[in-house]
């Protein structure tokens, strides 16, 4: 919402500057975006040339002879319209240049001295004019001020008005507000009733029993008008705030649009029949509309029409065909109330933004219907002259009443701050609320017709507290109680942050950095992982943003990509994050991604990374969660992102603890500057939440006995699984092994195709003493009978 | 038999050893079982006794002491030895090596971390709620209708799925949906913290469509709105770590709070950065108000009894004005150049 300083000034008498009330307008809820004021300009001066020449070393120069009514100067200017005469704004030496934002420094220019400078538009900022100098018509006398000279001195306001706020859509509201703040006064509004209404409208309304969205309608019929330009005080107020004037009957509507807040339509009355509808649209039914667009309607758009005809879209926008231009003659003025809900819809769905749109949809001021007819027939008959016809109406325009029981209490309890009723009821009456029947306790509160935002007892102690001040609120801080810290301990969620934490510091420690990727799938990773039915954003801003993602992998391998083309060659990167599986079913879950670049560097090696070294960070990651990789099933991963053989899935029961592997070749061919990449994906939060939050470790106390080491070798079936054996092995005997630890996989032709040859290290170790001989070859024979058996294994040692 | 000459011999011998076989010979030849003092011990026996005891004794003084000699040149090869292999093992430690990036916590790990300490020490918990809404959890409960401009306030994003009621989930335009959640699910007192993704159909260099707020709910008898005011300016200073922090609470306007307001922080720029505290300009830092009675109706809450405040606070904008950044895309291109010079190490996270 934007307006001038004088335009507030025609409702609020005032004596605070335009500073003071810029800073109540945001004290008020009504923040002050910005306050166009050019005070500062009053340093420019007119300046007339008083004559001028080529400049000798340059084409498009004159060197000019400027005047300023104080001094001579002389000024190299490059603008196309320098003469002799011409009276222009003056900058000297050292001023600052808004425009171009420099400042003005005195030199030579190809050779020849210039002393300041005759200014553009531009160079002010007031345009983006740039042709020539300006070029004052009036007769003004050098050295005057160029606010004086361009009319600079009314400053513009620019306001967020918050949805509730349909009051403060015109400069009225906003002076009434200004008012009960204690800045100004406010000033009945200035217009005359036009008495004689001569003759009936031949032009009659009819609201259609259609659940259309017109509650009331009420029209003038203007016979022989005079449209033409409208007057200049007019015109400068719509200049004022970059509207374009357009002729005198349209200049009216979009001035009391703004100055009132109450939108309110012309029609050429010659254009249209005499049997005007409130009806729904026809489905398909199609209207030209003021701003050149064609717009199909469907069967919940509330029309005015007359018979087939659609003449404009209501409370929205009207029709271009039966718009008024400056041949008309005869005009049909329309004030209607329309339900703020079909306008916001009917809006949302044809995509305008109208200013009466935008009013229309947080309510009006029902008892500025007729308030709004009566200043604009005063202005259109002042303007324009002609005859006014009586009112035609359709509908019923009800009263606006609501009462709220409002306790003073209410104020003190919610706000902490004792505020006497007096000052409260003091505040209400300031914001024109009345109040009935009021006793120390309690008063009744009638709400004024232009707050319809104001419903229950607590919209009144905001109405109290916004004018009573927010600075005026005493601070306190409630400290935390025992139980709540105890809440805190016992929540799973902050659980749940400790361990994300846990994590977080591991991955770090081990050299992987962390990102933070959109949520998001593009259509192209989309397609490329194949991914099952995922979810599709309806309203996306790009293919790229199109899906919900339901994994990481991908953003990770583009953001490795992008990595990549900026030099990084060792990729290493993870994040902890959501990913979407339904509408009802997220998980947080750890997505990582190493790259195996080779090492070029012949004196810092490292190891290949490989599946095993995959495995590793795996098993060091779960371990920072209190847990043992070797506790979990492993199979292999089906998932279609991985490697089919070098990749493994753990499983707690029926739950996914990770998975991990060698992205899938095929993925990878997508990235063709990228190589070999290994993801980890560990969904955490199936894991126990208070297991992995833990932070005291159990206590093994550590035996004093000897202990001993011996190795098995076995010939396996080649698909079984390893980490079975190793819990078999290490269950034969919970309280003397304490250690398997498997060390050597050999896989060969001479082995057969469906064997293979591993070797682990049993660690024996008895609590209670050193071992003898007997006991250890014991338990070796029976490690050595128990697994062949069980595991069909052929003993190689 | 001549003890002296003997010592003389094997002395000169051992000095003469240059290598730990050399010296083995030696001693050999002299300690060995045919080795000359064993010799000279064994012939003890064919003396008198008077013999035996002097000779004896002297015999074995030598032995000792020849034993320690053989023992220390042992010693002064051994180290002699080392010595020289390790003249062969230098390495060439000027070698640079290979350059690496810093490993880092993102920024906003921090301030995750930064606002559950914070108001964990005011006693808030933290609670979470999904990034995929219904209408009703992101809207309606939260006394935002529809048709209503408050929805034009958020671009909402829609998913095409539609929820039980037939309308098309969102993606949360703020973490509000966590006090409904939460509320429904738990009595009062309820005083938690949410912090978590958010979604909006825009994007520049201010606005992301995806990025981060924390939401804050304290519910119960008598919590108000001087408490409100009390503990986001307490956690203003604590997170900015500025002690001496003007403030300015203004009237704002959301459907879900009631009255409401916008808080801000006072900014001056010092050699063209922001510096927070102090000076006459505003920087909008979040929105806040007392719980509208109607959202705690719709959750159940006895509003003759319960009262309270909530809060949302922008983690990303915090996060920028904190550290000085001024992108808030870089937060999610994924890049570790980024993320190297603006995260954080093991140590300060």
């Amino acid at each position: 919402m934007k307006f001038s300083y004088s335009w507030l000034c025609d409702h609020l008498e005032t004596d605070k500057n335009a500073n003071e009330i810029g800073e109540a307008l945001t004290n008020l809820g009504l923040e002050l975006e910005s306050l166009t004021d050019y005070s500062e300009y009053s340093k420019f001066v007119v300046a007339t040339i008083k004559d001028f020449r080529k400049h000798p070393n340059a084409d498009r120069l004159n060197i000019c002879k400027v005047d300023d009514g104080t001094n001579t100067y002389q000024v190299i200017c490059g603008a196309n319209n320098v003469k002799k005469g011409l009276k222009g704004i003056f900058a000297k030496d050292g001023m600052y240049i808004p425009g171009t934002q420099i400042n003005l420094k005195k030199g030579k220019i190809r050779g020849e001295i210039s002393e300041g400078m005759l200014l553009s538009e531009r160079e002010l900022n007031l345009s983006d004019d740039h042709e020539g100098i300006i070029e004052l018509l009036d007769d003004f006398q050098n050295g005057t001020s160029a606010v004086e000279a361009l009319k600079l001195n009314d400053p513009i306001f620019e306001i967020g008005i918050t949805p509730n706020r349909g009051d403060c859509l015109g400069v009225r509201g906003v002076a009434r507000d200004l008012s009960a703040k204690g800045v100004g006064k406010l000033k009945p509004l200035n217009f005359k009733k036009i008495n004689q209404l001569e003759f009936s409208s031949p032009i009659i309304w009819n609201i259609n029993n259609d659940d259309n969205s017109c509650e009331y309608v009420v029209s003038r019929y203007f016979k022989n008008v005079n449209n033409s330009k409208s007057p200049e005080w007019l015109q400068k107020k719509l200049i004022s705030l970059g509207l374009r004037p357009i002729n005198a009957l349209v200049d009216i509507t979009n001035y009391i649009t703004i100055d009132l807040g109450r939108p309110l339509h012309v029609f050429d009355a010659d254009k249209i029949g005499k049997k005007l509808d409130m009806r729904l649209a026809n489905a398909n039914e199609r209207i030209l509309a003021l701003d050149n667009k064609e717009y199909t309607l469907d069967k919940n758009t509330t029309v005015i029409a007359d018979g087939d005809n659609a003449l404009a879209i209501a409370g929205i926008i009207g029709g271009d065909y039966s718009g008024c231009t400056d041949d008309t003659k005869n005009v049909f003025l329309e004030v209607a109330l329309f339900n703020p809900n079909s306008v916001a819809q009917t809006g949302r769905t044809l995509g305008i933004n109208s200013d009466a749109r935008y009013r229309f949809e947080r309510g009006l001021d029902k008892n500025m219907v007729i308030e709004g007819l009566e200043y604009a027939s005063y202005l259109i008959n002042k303007i324009c002259g002609g005859l006014v016809s009586k009112n035609i109406e359709a509908g019923k325009l009800d009263n606006f009443e609501h009462k709220i029981n409002y306790n003073f209490d209410y104020f003190n309890k919610t706000i902490g701050l004792e505020l006497d009723p007096q000052k409260q009821i003091k505040i209400l009456k300031d914001l024109k609320f009345q109040i009935n029947k009021s006793n120390e306790k309690e008063c009744e509160v009638l709400v004024p017709s232009w707050r319809n935002d104001v419903k229950n007892k607590i919209d009144i102690v905001e109405e109290i507290i916004r004018i009573y001040g927010y600075e005026n609120i005493k601070q306190s801080v409630p400290s935390a109680s025992i139980e709540e810290i105890d809440k805190i301990d016992n929540s799973s969620t902050n659980k749940k942050y400790k361990s994300i934490k846990k994590l977080k510091k591991t991955l770090i420690s081990n050299g992987i950095s962390e990102v933070i990727t959109f949520s998001f799938h593009s259509i192209r990773a989309q397609e490329i992982l194949k991914g099952d039915k995922s979810l599709k954003i309806s309203n996306a801003i790009s293919d790229d943003q199109s899906y919900m993602r339901n994994s990481m992998i991908f953003n990770h391998l583009e953001s490795a990509e992008l990595n990549f083309k900026k030099g990084f060659k060792n990729i290493q990167l993870f994040e902890i994050g959501p990913i979407y599986n339904s509408p009802q079913s997220q998980e947080n879950i750890l997505s990582l991604l190493i790259s195996t670049e080779e090492n070029t560097n012949s004196i810092y090696k490292s190891e290949e990374f490989n599946f095993y070294s995959l495995t590793e960070l795996t098993s060091i990651l779960i371990s920072s969660l209190n847990f043992d990789i070797k506790q979990f099933n492993i199979s292999r991963s089906t998932s279609n992102t991985y490697h089919p053989g070098q990749s493994a899935e753990l499983f707690m029961g029926k739950k996914l603890i990770a998975r991990y592997g060698k992205v899938h070749p095929l993925i990878m061919e997508e990235f063709s500057k990228l190589k070999n990449f290994y993801a980890i994906e560990l969904f955490f939060e199936n894991l126990p939440i208070d297991s992995i939050s833990r932070t005291n470790s159990i206590n093994i106390p550590d035996s004093q006995f000897q202990f001993s080491e011996k190795d098995f070798s076995f010939l396996f079936e080649k698909e079984q699984n390893l980490y079975e054996v190793q819990r078999y092995v290490k269950g034969l005997d919970k309280n003397l092994i304490k250690n398997v630890e498997f060390f050597d996989l050999y896989i060969a032709k001479d082995l057969g195709d469906d064997s293979k040859s591993v070797t682990f290290r049993v660690t024996i170790q008895s609590k209670e003493k050193t071992l003898e001989e007997k006991d250890l070859e014991q338990l070796h024979k029976n490690i050595l009978e128990k697994v062949s058996n069980k595991f069909k294994a052929k003993i190689r040692s | 038999m001549d003890i002296k000459k003997v010592l003389n011999e094997v002395t000169k011998e051992i000095e003469q050893c240059s290598s730990q076989q050399e010296l083995q010979n030696v001693k050999v030849a002299y300690l060995g079982k045919k080795g000359k003092i064993t010799e000279l011990l064994k012939s003890l026996k064919d003396l008198s006794l008077e013999e035996k005891k002097s000779s004896g004794s002297k015999l074995n003084l030598l032995r000792i002491e020849v034993d320690n000699l053989i023992k220390n040149k042992f010693n002064d090869l051994k180290i002699e030895e080392i010595n020289s292999k390790l003249k062969n093992e230098y390495l060439d430690i000027s070698f640079p090596p290979p350059n690496s990036i810093a490993s880092k916590a993102h920024p906003i790990s921090k301030t995750f971390d930064e606002v559950i300490t914070i108001f964990g020490s005011m006693g808030y918990s933290v609670a979470e709620g999904p990034d995929i809404e219904t209408d009703f959890f992101n809207f309606s409960a939260l006394n935002i209708p529809e048709n209503h401009p408050a929805r034009e306030m958020q671009d909402t994003f829609y998913i095409d799925d539609k929820d039980k009621e037939g309308k098309s989930y969102v993606l949360r335009t703020h973490t509000s949906p966590v006090q409904i959640r939460t509320l429904l699910n738990q009595k009062p007192p309820v005083k938690i913290i949410a912090p978590g993704r958010t979604y909006r159909c825009d994007s520049d260099s201010t606005h992301s469509p995806m990025f981060h707020q924390v939401e804050g709910l304290f519910v119960n008898e008598n919590a108000n709105m001087g408490d409100l005011k009390g503990t986001l300016i307490e956690f203003c200073k604590q997170f900015f770590n500025v002690q001496n922090l003007k403030v300015r609470f203004r009237p704002s306007y959301f459907p879900f709070t009631e009255p409401s307001a916008e808080m801000d922080i006072a900014y001056e720029i010092v050699d063209n950065k922001i510096q927070l505290g102090q000076g006459d300009r505003w920087l909008e830092i979040l929105g806040c108000g007392m719980v509208n009675p109607i959202v705690l109706e719709n959750c159940n809450v006895d509003t003759n009894i319960y009262q309270g405040f909530a809060f949302g606070v922008g983690l990303d904008r915090i996060t920028m004005l904190k550290y000085g950044l001024t992108d808030i895309r870089s937060f999610f291109s994924g890049n570790l150049n980024w993320i190297a010079s603006n995260g954080f190490t093991i140590g300060d996270f």
